[in-house]
């Protein structure tokens, strides 16, 4: 049993780092962390204000993370989520408290090397207080047989001149199905910045909804997204910014590539309902740009090596 | 001397309008030669037929590059074969740093020559190095970044599309600067333009007018009766007029 733990544990560290991570942070006592595979905790590591409390459940683990009021996490905290077999459901509800005057960076590196038939849904309930801040950042890495079901719905509220940043990012291997969904309410000097770039193959299904909700004066909000298709992938993006407060100013900037036989969709909706209030949106489908595609040849690039040196730099 | 770039009988047309047309030149290798012409001559036009792209296919003549003939070959063959151009109009770069832009085209991606280019469009590598290759940057800016990036490629042969373009007075001495050096590092240079006191710096010029080359001699010749004819020429389209007048 405990070689076995060993060996899975060895395996999501491999996997980790096939994701872009680096696994020297989950043995360094100053890095936060925790490792789950499947439902079961295999490691974690607190640090001085920083509380992590797992509870696994049937199909996963309940995680429930505080930061304490006053505190500045030093270094970000890595998170380390996956499902090794081929087949398997994964539940993650995780809470999130960034108490006033608190704050926290993470990454999340979500990985199913091996995935045939693998569901993962993320619930995030985000709390920031007032004068803190969260930045998180999820990695995901699901191999390249597109079996994948992945669902991360986030819900929140960013506290007064609190700032959240989510950055949800999806560009090795095959993405399978995605279904990501925010809805997030800021507060009196609140700030919200969501990105998500994604790069769907085959016939990778990408559906995207984020809502920014801006109650307080002075309330800011930007969402950003960056999908490239290719093959006959699908993909669908809306992006919803509702302004409810005087000074609050918002900003839609979706763009979506096209190639092959992909097919995209972008629709943002702004909603203004204070006359001081102002909401911006701009979107934009296309294929690649032939000017910068020819650029880089002219540089001596393949058209395919121009073409990846293009969507890296959309997708970074 | 050698011919780096042997343009002949050359012919271009976008829709029915002939915008390139019996078009012959000659460059020689270690040359500054610069194609002086009017808004809408067709300069830009021959810098992209030269370079291949999409669209800018000729409908008649040949192109040699180094005794090759180039007519067929793909922007990429052409880049690889030595020649590149830079863009009168940039295009912006989402993501792209730009350190990662200038040592794209660099066969040693040496970060001291990458700083050594940047130098030489007197930007300061220490400010643009990470800085990337969007909007976010002025015109004028990512004109010279451009020239920076393919100055690091020690190209054999660089077609420069009108690279004093929003570039202000004072830094267009440096600008100058550079074509000769790229000269001296071993480049030939097509210098497209249609400003005249940028000409001075070449070795040869040639008159362009309404898709065709109609006058070639000394920088100065040239600059002067572009000056005196070209610069408030009321025939546009119809160059046989100043043909004509050149026999005479
Ligand atoms: N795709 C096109 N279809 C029709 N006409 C075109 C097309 N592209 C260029 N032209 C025309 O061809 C002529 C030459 O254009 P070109 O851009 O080559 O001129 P230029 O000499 O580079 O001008 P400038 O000094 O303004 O850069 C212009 O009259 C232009 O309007
Ligand atoms: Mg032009």
């Amino acid at each position: 049993m405990a070689t076995k733990i060993i060996d899975e544990y060895a395996e999501m560290m491999k996997a980790y780092e096939q994701s872009g991570g680096n696994v020297g942070e989950f043995s360094n006592p100053n890095v936060p962390s925790i490792v789950i595979s499947g439902n079961k905790v295999l490691g974690k590591n607190e640090v001085k204000g920083l509380i992590i409390e797992p509870t696994p459940t049937k199909d996963g683990v309940d995680v429930k993370i505080t930061v304490k009021k006053g505190t500045k996490i030093l270094y970000p905290m890595a998170l380390c989520f996956g499902v090794l077999p081929k087949e398997g459901v994964q539940v993650i509800n995780m809470e999130a408290y960034i108490e006033d005057e608190a704050g926290m960076n993470a990454v999340s590196h979500c990985v199913f090397p091996n995935a045939e038939h693998i569901v993962h849904k993320m619930n995030y309930k985000v709390h920031l207080g007032n004068h803190s801040f969260f930045r998180y950042k999820e990695i995901h890495f699901h191999g390249d047989k597109g079996g994948v079901e992945v669902v991360p719905y986030t819900e929140g509220e960013v506290g007064e001149n609190s700032y959240f940043e989510s950055t949800f990012t999806l560009k090795e291997g095959r993405v399978g199905k995605l279904d990501i969904k925010y809805d997030v309410d800021v507060k009196k000097g609140g700030k919200l910045e969501l990105y998500s770039k994604v790069w769907a193959k085959g016939n990778d299904e990408v559906n995207i909804e984020e809502k920014g909700n801006l109650k307080g004066e002075e309330a800011k909000a930007l969402i950003k997204s960056r999908v490239v298709l290719q093959d006959n992938s699908h993909s669908k993006v809306l992006s919803v910014v509702n302004a409810y407060a005087p000074y609050s100013r918002g900003h839609v900037d979706c763009m979506e590539v096209v190639q092959d036989d992909s097919v995209a969709e972008a629709v943002p909706v702004v909603g203004v309902s204070n006359s001081l209030a102002k909401v911006t949106h701009e979107a934009a489908i296309g294929s690649l740009d032939s000017k910068e595609i020819e650029t880089l040849e002219a540089r001596g690039l393949t058209e395919e090596e121009a073409i990846k040196a293009v969507v890296s730099g959309l997708l970074k | 001397m050698e011919e780096i770039l042997k343009v002949t009988d050359l012919y271009l047309k976008k829709g029915n309008k002939e915008i390139i047309k019996n078009f012959n030149i000659t460059v020689e290798r270690g040359s500054i030669s610069v194609v002086l012409g009017v808004n809408g001559a067709g300069k830009s036009s021959l810098a992209y037929v030269l370079m291949g792209l999409s669209g800018y296919k000729p409908d008649n003549g040949k192109i040699f590059f180094k005794g090759i003939d180039i007519t067929d070959k793909t922007v990429t063959e052409r880049a690889k074969l030595g020649m590149t151009l830079a863009w009168q109009t940039p295009a912006s770069f989402e993501g792209l740093t730009v350190r990662d832009y200038i040592q794209i085209g660099m066969k040693n991606k040496s970060i001291a020559l990458v700083k050594e280019a940047l130098e030489k469009v007197a930007l300061d590598p220490i400010l643009y190095l990470n800085r990337t290759v969007d909007k976010s940057l002025s015109g004028g800016e990512r004109k010279r970044i451009e020239l920076a990036a393919v100055y690091a490629m020690h190209p054999e042969l660089v077609i420069l599309d009108e690279p004093d373009s929003g570039i202000d007075i004072l830094s267009l001495e440096k600008i100058k600067k550079l074509i000769v050096d790229f000269k001296e590092t071993g480049s030939t240079v097509l210098l497209i333009t249609h400003r005249d006191e940028v000409a001075e710096i070449a070795d040869t010029a040639f008159l362009m007018c309404s898709g065709e080359i109609i006058k070639q001699g000394s920088p100065a010749e040239i600059s002067n009766f572009f000056k005196d004819e070209c610069n408030h020429c009321d025939h546009k389209g119809a160059p046989e007029k100043i043909i004509q007048e050149n026999v005479k």
